[in-house]
Formats: C-alpha cells, structure tokens, sequence
C-alpha cells in the first residue's frame, strides 16, 4: 500500500517517570512519518498489549530505565503472542545490558537501543521491521 | 592594550580561516570567539562579584572555600535490599567517603510497598527498597548516625520516609538536634522532569512546608529541601532553563513556607540546591556562579531576609549521568573527570561523580571507587582547590555568568506571566521547553553537530564490552516481599489502623502532618498503606504529557 | 485485505478485538477493500448512537469523553471512541496523545478506544471515521463517541456523521465563539463549558446566552442546552451525562435520528458513485497530465475551461455508450 503509515504505540511501563528518551523517540517517529500512539507512564503490560490490538499497532516501543526489563518485555511478548500480535515488533531502549538484550532476542524482542544511540537509526529499524503479515 | 577594540582584531580572526564546526555550547548558546574586557563593559565587579563569603556570593559561599574545607565526597548509592545497600554504606565509609547518600528504589520513590502490582521487576534494581521503619534499621545498622551527614534522594514520600528515618534514630536513643543530612523532598521537579509525584501539587506542597516547621523546631541540623536542577538537566534541559527553573522553585517554595506563616530566617538557612554538572565547562561553571548571585539578591532584596545565612545557594553538584554513553564505558571516567573539575570550579559544597557504567547498569564497586578517586585526585593533586574561585574574572566566565543570569531573569518573567511555577505545569510550560531542547539537542548529535566520542564519532565498531557490571538478583524482589509481610504480620495491626486513622484526620483538619506520620513510622505502617491513606485524602494525580 | 477470509468475519461477530482494529485499519488503509467491507457489515449494524465531540484544541474534549464514556458504561452501555489527532502536514506522521486523558477506561472490557491520525480529512475527522464508526457499530457497541481534532474552526464533517454534537469550550475561549462559523454554533446539540473550575465561567456563559438572545430559533429547534462542568475534577459530568443522554432519547424518538442515518447513507451512496465514476472514467477525462497541461494553457492564453469539460463529458457519454452496446451483443 502506498500510504501505509506505521503505527506505533510509546509506553512506559511500571514505575519509572524518565521520560526523557520516550519522548524524543516518539517526537523522531512522527517526524519521519508515522502514527505514534503515546500512552505514557506508569502503564501495565497488560495496558500496553491492550491498546496495542485496538490500535492494530505494528510496533511496540518500550522505554525502561528501572531495570525491570527482563519482566517487562517478557508480559508483554506473551500477551502479544496470545492476543494475535505475534506478528509484530516488540523493541525499546533504556538501561539494559548486552546480556540481558541478548536474552530478550531470545524471547522474540527486536533491537533494543541505549544512552548514546543515534535517533536516525531507530527510525530506520522500525521502519525496516515494522511487520505486518496482510490479512 | 592601548585603544584596540575587539573589531579590529575580528578581521585578523576572519582572515586566518575557521574550521567547519558548531561553535555552540552544549546548550546551544551562540558563542564569540574571543572574550575580552569589552564584553563586560557596565558590569561593576564590587558590586557583580564581591568577596568569597559576601554578598552577592558570585565567588563562593565561605570565605575561606575550600581551603577551609573540602567540598563533601558523597557517592549516591543504594541497591537490592536494605541488608545490601548497608554493605556498601560501610564500604564507602571505609574508603574515604564523607557522607552518606541514599538512592532508593523506584517503588519507594513512588511511595509504593515491594508488592504493589506496578513494582513487579523493579524492586531493589535502581535504589533500596523501604517499605517500613525495619528496612530503615537495617539500612543504617551499625552506621553512626550522629556522626556522618545523610542525604536522601526521596521526593514524592519524603515526609515519612523521614519519619521512618526519625523513628529508627529515636530507637537507637540519637536525639534528633544531632542529625545532619538533607532530603531532596523537591516536589515541583517532579512534575517538571522526572514525573514522581503521588498527589496534586498543592498537597505535597503542605507538606514540605509541614516538614520545614518540623524541622526548623527539632531537627535544627537538618537541610529540609534540596532544590534540584539536576533532574531538569537529565530530562534534556539547556544549562539557563536548569538554572532558571531550579531557582524559579526555590522562589516558589520560599512564597508557600511564608504564606503558612514561617519566618524567613527560621527555614531559609536550610534550604539547599542541587545541580547537574554537564560537559560544557565553562557554561557550567557560570551557570553554578550566576546562581548563587541571583539567589541572594532575591532573599536579600525581594524576600527581605536579614540574616546573611539566609541568602546562601549552598548546593550539591553531580556530574551529568545524560552525558555517560554504553559505548566505551571507560571513557567516561574522562568524561565525568571534567564535570567534577566544573563543579568544584563553580564553587560547590558536595559532589557526586557519577560511575564510569551507569548507562549500562547501577555502579560495580569498582567502578564507584574509580569515581571516588576521581574526586579525590582533584581535590589533593590538582591544585584546584588551592586558590578561591580561581576563574573569576575571567572575560569569558564573567560574561557567561551575566548572561546565564539575564536568561533566567527572562524566564522568571514569563513564569509570573503564566501565574507562578504551579499555574505553568498545569500548563505544560517546562515540560514543553525541556522536551524542545531536549529533541534539538539530540538532533544535533544524529547530524554530526555536536559530538558524542565513541558513538557518533570516533567509534570502534564491533567492540565487545569489557568491564564487570553489577546485578540484582531475582531473589532480590522476592527477599524484600517476604520482609515486608513478616513485618506485618510482627507488627500490632490494631495500632496501625489506629494511627493510620489518626494521620487521615491530621489530613483533613491541616494540622502539620509530621508528627502523627512519625507515630506510622514507629508502629511499622508501610509506606504504601501511609501513601493510601494520605491519597483518600488529597487525591491522585495523573499524567499530563507535553510535547 | 481484499477477500476477506470468512473466519475472520465469524471472529468479528463473536466479538474479537483484533479483528474489529484490524477493520479499521483497512477502511483507513485500502479503499478498495470499503465495499467489502461495508456489505458485510450495515446489515450487521445495531443502531449504535454517535455522538459527536468537538471543540478549539485542548479545551477538554478528550477528558469530557472520558467522563462521558465512563457514565455511560456504568449505565449498562457498550462504548467506542473514535479519537481523531491531527496528521502533520510537513511529516505525514500523527501523534496520537488521547489515549493517554482516557486511562482509567482501559482496563475495561465494554470500552473500544481507537486513535485516528486526520490524514486527508479536513474537517477534524479522518476520511475513514465514519466508516471506523459504522465498524464499532456492527460490533455491538451502542454509545460511539467521535473526538474530532481540536478545531478553531468550526469543523463540519462531524455534524455528517455524529447524531448529535457536543461542543466543548473553556473559559476564555469567548473570542472563538466569535471565530466558529454560524454552523457548528447551529449544529451543536448541546454547548459542554468545561474548566469551570477556572476564572472566566462567568464570562463564557455570558456571552453564550447574549449568543443565545440574538440568535434566530434553529430550524425549529430550541437553542441548545448549555452545561458547566469540570471533566478534570469529575464535577458537574453527571448533569452533562444525563442531559446527553435525554437528547440522545430526544433524537430517536422524534425521528431525527432515522433522520440522521438516512442521510448518512444517501451521502455514502453518493459519494460512492462519484468515487466509481471517476476511478472507471478519469483517464478519458485526462486526469493528470491533460488536466494540468490545459490549465496551464489557460493561464497563458486566458479563456475558459468549459470548452474542455464539454469535450471530456462526451467522451465519457461515448464510452457509456460503447460500453452498453458491447453488453447488448
Ligand atoms: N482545569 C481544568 N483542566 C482541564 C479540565 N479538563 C481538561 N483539562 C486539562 O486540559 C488539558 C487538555 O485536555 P484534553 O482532554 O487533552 O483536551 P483536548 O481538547 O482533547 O485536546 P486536543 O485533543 O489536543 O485538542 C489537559 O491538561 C487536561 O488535564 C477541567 O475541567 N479543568
Ligand atoms: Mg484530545
């Protein structure tokens, strides 16, 4: 489809206010063309899968500074699966060391970025692996 | 130098070619090339500088600075459970560190116990958890609490954490004339930057003016507040909006403390300020010195305080943790090596040097030493802290200070065109500026203007991470949620319901809320039920995102 | 999503979420797919009421339908919200930050909550609304609220495709009321002053009821009702709420909503057909580049375009002609 916009949803799950990167990010989206779901802080993985499948959104974004990334991305990779959303791009950024991102690669989490990593960049990996399987 | 003015000497400049870079700060602030005596053209230094230890404090807040006492080493930390932040406690201690400095745990920050449904994965990880007056006598088990000061990173709940902390001195038979510490207890940054907050502004406000009556009677040592830019800067802020919106809080907490009736002179010798130390140096310098000459002439001259003590920016600096990066984490001991250099330059009174692996993990032990010594080479090789504000009259300094200040002065205006601090959150203002700048800022970087080395330049692909990083156990969670039922279920449930009751109407009547939250504290309430029974009085607040 | 697989209906019907999102998303994304679509579910429609809100941006409107959404869940409804944000010109990207003023409504079963970015729509909804609308219909829900872009302007397409019209304003908003065109104040089936908690209330209702004096009686309506609420307080919602819903009543029976949804669907077919029309036959009538070859003709030698358009319509009628007779063979 020529204008298939990718859609997004930006969360920040648990108790965690450093939203610094969540906006940035989510500002960088809507400036190379997409539609940004933003639903902020303090949300559940519940929540987050929740308004994902009634956005029908491509891509989860997650941004976690608090360390609670490991129990994070693993909820929400499993509602998604549950919900139908298998299909889609889990990804995030925060404070996560290279051996628990290798971890969530396991799990079926996409890229997930760091302090210092190049807003470009992101932009361009969700838009490489925004996924969608057509109905 | 004769009659030469600047012009003249520009042509030269131009003529011997610049290279093709951004010549802004960090902030983005234009800058010359050259600063000379002409820049500081009307700008009286009697009367802009003075003397280190007068009025208006340009140059320092003491007389004698660091050669009559070095700036406090004071590591922020705290991680897992109570038992293990203790550990580190007296590792530091042991080191060489001055003071103490807790960093609790997200659930805690929020006024949440360890089993609240939102702390799943997030006890223990980045701070201490707390959740009743038992963690807090673990957390200080065997540490002399008359003897080392005590700063607590605590905002939304920091009146009874405090209690708590009271409650365990009690116990130990300390009297509270012998504590000496701050609590950050900084609400409006909250709502500015960092998003931490439980109520609406107007009730954490009473509370901070509670707890600084509290205080200005009983625990006379104690600095009640830390106002805090750090958290601003964090959030993406230029160095002016950090200055600008840390004092324009500080002004907005003074108006609070005296519409309930305080005396200036009673809580404004302990009102103490906190600021980030970035990568721009001289920026951050300036930004240090233009903040205690605008502070003084605003309790001197605007809040009509007498005594000098009352006109102090006495503040604690930390070096930028936005500034470390994931990519060659070891070079972020230069880094920060230079942001403590700022900080000590701009005069302040405690420092903390961030950890060269904060943007991957909470500080190793290795790596927290590292920054310590960092700390200590300035203070005892460098010579830095020889000679008194050893850059002031520096044209560049000097014209930097001025105009950091007219910037502020600029925003003050527009913040009391808005309705004051309070009126501009609701409206979104700071958030607003901050995520502006914040979003160029990064912008900068993804084109090539500004630099982060090791990432946007000078990167070495591929190369795998080499230094250890610290974990928090699982178990850790698990330890912490079955402590805290223990407690409750030890504890008398009766007397906590009966002071729980007690503090709801305390609540509702406006009486000052600190002493019927020490009786809580004493009876093991949590700090969740406390948080509960406040909000069924003051309501929640919920997020107000701006863009 | 053309050829739509027979299951994925079955799960629509029985209530499945994603299906129902992934809909909308289709009648966002792939006109081609709207007969479809369409045929399977009007038939499929229950009557669900639409009920428009609007207003200058940030005076409310999405905290309004969130206190809104959540009384008419407590009265036993089902609800949608269609939640429209403005699409940027310059990017073609949206932020979408509604949501974020309706959380306490998201852990609740009977609540459907979309976000819409306006795309090509002009008049505060996205061209896709109304059918996302006719969706969450056919799925069962009978309350859909439809929170336009925040409008300056009166915007228009709301009043097509709501029963009825909330227009929130807030203190200090007196100037726009001047700004709104005669429309929207004609349209509006009730005026929402929210933020009454502000200074200012006074002055705002002031001037609605020297609004209200001077203007002629609607077309045989009275002028609408004006309620005073605080959505961020929770305060004076139930009033509003109560008197939505006495309209809503107002609406069915007196006929206005039959009204209402024969137009709408008048309009579709309208639409549709032109839409058909030019999709078959806009190549004969040199869409694109004859199009624009002749306009610039016109600015360099001056005359009229009619000449033109007479010769394109025969060639079209000729078409129709060929067209039928081939049939007839
Ligand atoms: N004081 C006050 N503020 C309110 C009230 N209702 C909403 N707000 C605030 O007004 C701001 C905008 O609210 P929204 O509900 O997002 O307004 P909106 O009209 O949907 O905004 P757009 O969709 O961006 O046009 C938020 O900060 C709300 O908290 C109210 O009754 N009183
Ligand atoms: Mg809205």
């Amino acid at each position: 489809m020529a204008d298939r916009k990718i859609k997004v949803i930006i969360a920040k799950p648990g108790l965690d206010g450093h939203d610094r990167g969540a906006k940035v990010v989510a500002r960088a989206l809507v400036e190379a063309g997409m539609e940004v779901v933003y639903l902020g802080l303090q949300q559940t993985p519940e929540s987050i899968v929740r308004a994902a499948v009634e956005e029908d959104a491509d891509v989860i974004g997650l941004s976690i500074l608090s360390g609670a990334h490991m129990t994070n991305f693993r909820r929400v990779r499993e509602l998604m699966l549950s919900s139908g959303l298998g299909d889609r791009l889990l990804t995030g950024g925060g404070i996560i060391p290279t051996k628990d991102q290798e971890k969530l690669q396991e799990m079926g989490v996409g890229k997930v970025f760091g302090p210092g990593d190049d807003l470009q960049e992101i932009v361009e990996y969700i838009r490489a692996n925004a996924r969608r399987v057509p109905g | 130098m004769g009659n030469r003015t600047k012009t003249a000497w520009a042509e030269k400049y131009e003529a011997g070619g610049v290279r093709d870079a951004d010549f802004t700060s960090i902030s983005g602030r234009p800058l010359e090339p050259l600063y000379t005596w002409e820049d500081l053209a009307g700008s009286d230094p009697e009367t802009r500088l003075g003397w280190p230890g007068e009025y208006p404090y340009t140059r320092g807040v003491h007389p004698s600075m660091y050669r009559g006492k070095l700036w406090t080493m004071r590591q922020f930390a705290g991680m897992g459970t109570p038992d293990q932040t203790n550990e580190r406690y007296r590792f530091l201690l042991e080191k060489g560190q001055t003071g103490l400095s807790v960093a609790f745990d997200n659930p805690t920050l929020y006024g949440r116990d360890s089993d609240h449904a939102l702390a799943a994965g997030e006890v223990g990880k980045t701070g201490v958890a707390v959740d009743t007056l038992a963690d807090m006598e673990r957390l200080f088990a065997g540490i002399p609490l008359d003897r080392v000061s005590t700063s607590m990173t605590i905002n939304a709940p920091a009146a009874w954490i405090f209690a708590m902390f009271l409650a365990n001195a009690e116990k130990r038979g300390i009297g509270f004339d012998k504590l000496r510490g701050t609590l950050q207890n900084d609400i409006l940054k909250e709502y500015i930057a960092q998003k931490e907050w439980i109520f609406p502004p107007e009730p954490h406000l009473r509370l901070i003016t509670d707890l600084m009556a509290f205080c200005a009677e009983k625990v006379p040592q104690w600095n009640t507040i830390s106002i805090s830019g750090y958290h601003i800067r964090e959030a993406g802020s230029t160095a002016a909006q950090e200055l600008a919106f840390t004092l324009a809080d500080g002004f907005c907490y003074v108006e609070h403390a005296l519409a309930a009736g305080l005396d200036i002179e009673d809580f404004a010798p302990r009102l103490s300020f906190f600021f980030n130390s970035h990568l721009d140096f001289f920026e951050e310098i300036a930004k240090m010195r233009a903040a205690r000459r605008i502070w003084a002439r605003a309790m001197r001259d605007k809040y009509k305080a007498k005594n000098p003590r009352s006109w102090l920016c006495r503040f604690h600096v930390q070096t930028a943790g936005c500034s470390l990066t994931a990519q060659q984490p070891e070079i972020n001991i230069v880094r920060t090596a230079l942001e403590a250099l700022a900080g000590v330059l701009g005069g302040c009174q405690s420092l903390h040097t961030n950890s060269m692996d904060e943007a991957l993990a909470l500080p190793s032990e290795k790596a927290v030493e590292i920054a310590l010594r960092t700390q200590q080479i300035i203070a005892f090789e460098s010579g830095a802290a020889n000679v008194i504000d050893p850059l002031g009259g520096s044209y560049y300094i000097e014209k930097l200070t001025n105009d950091l200040e007219e910037e502020a002065e600029r925003y003050f205006r527009k913040i009391d065109e808005l309705g004051g601090v309070v009126k501009a959150i609701e409206q979104g203002f700071f958030q607003r500026e901050i995520t502006r700048a914040a979003y160029e800022y990064e912008m900068a970087l993804s084109r090539r203007k500004k630099f982060h080395v090791g990432v946007n330049e000078f990167a070495n692909l591929g190369q795998k991470l080499e230094i250890p990083l610290l974990e928090i156990d699982e178990s850790t969670e698990r330890d912490q949620v079955a402590a805290l039922l223990r407690t409750k279920a030890e504890r008398d449930n009766g007397a906590v319901r009966e002071s729980l009751a007690a503090l709801k109407t305390a609540a509702a009547a406006g009486r000052n809320l600190m002493p019927p939250l020490l009786e809580c504290a004493r009876r093991y309430a949590t700090l969740g039920e406390i948080s509960d029974a406040l909000t069924a009085v003051f309501g929640s607040y919920r997020e107000q995102p701006f863009f | 999503m053309t050829f739509i697989p027979q299951v994925f209906w079955e799960d629509f019907f029985k209530g499945g979420r994603l299906a129902c999102a992934r809909l909308i998303t289709a009648v966002e994304n792939e006109p081609e797919a709207l007969p479809e679509i369409l045929d399977r579910i009007i038939p499929g429609q229950k009557g669900g009421l639409r009920i428009g809100v609007t207003g200058p941006p940030g005076v409310g409107k999405s905290t309004v339908t969130a206190a809104l959404a959540r009384r008419a869940v407590r009265a036993g409804h089902s609800v949608g919200i269609l939640a429209v944000d403005p699409t940027s010109p310059f990017s073609g990207g949206a932020f979408l930050g509604d949501r974020v003023r309706m959380q306490d409504l998201s852990d609740d079963h009977q609540v459907f909550i979309r976000s819409m970015a306006s795309r090509d729509g002009h008049g505060g909804l996205s061209p896709a609304t109304p059918y996302a609308a006719d969706i969450l219909d056919a799925f069962g829900l009978d309350r859909i609220f439809i929170e336009t872009v925040g409008v300056g302007q009166a915007e228009l397409d709301v009043l097509d495709c709501s029963d009825l019209v909330v227009l929130v304003l807030q203190p200090g908003t007196g100037d726009v009321i001047q700004a709104l065109k005669a429309g929207i104040i004609e349209a509006a089936d009730i005026f929402l002053v929210n933020k009454s908690d502000l200074q200012g209330t006074e002055t705002l209702l002031d001037s609605l009821r020297f609004l209200m004096d001077i203007s002629p009686v609607r077309k045989g309506r009275p002028f609408p009702p004006v309620v005073e609420a605080s959505a961020l307080l929770d305060k004076g919602m139930d009033a509003a709420s109560a008197e939505v819903e006495r309209l809503i009543q107002d609406c069915v029976g007196s006929g206005r909503y039959r009204e209402k949804r024969r137009s709408r669907l008048e309009r579709e077919i309208r639409s549709a057909i032109q839409r058909e029309l030019w999709d078959g036959y806009s190549a004969l009538a040199g869409a694109g580049e004859s199009i624009r070859a002749v306009a610039e003709a016109l600015i360099e030698k001056g005359g009229s375009p009619y000449p033109y358009i007479h010769e394109a319509c025969s060639r079209i009628r000729i078409q129709l002609v060929d067209e039928r007779d081939s049939r007839g063979k």
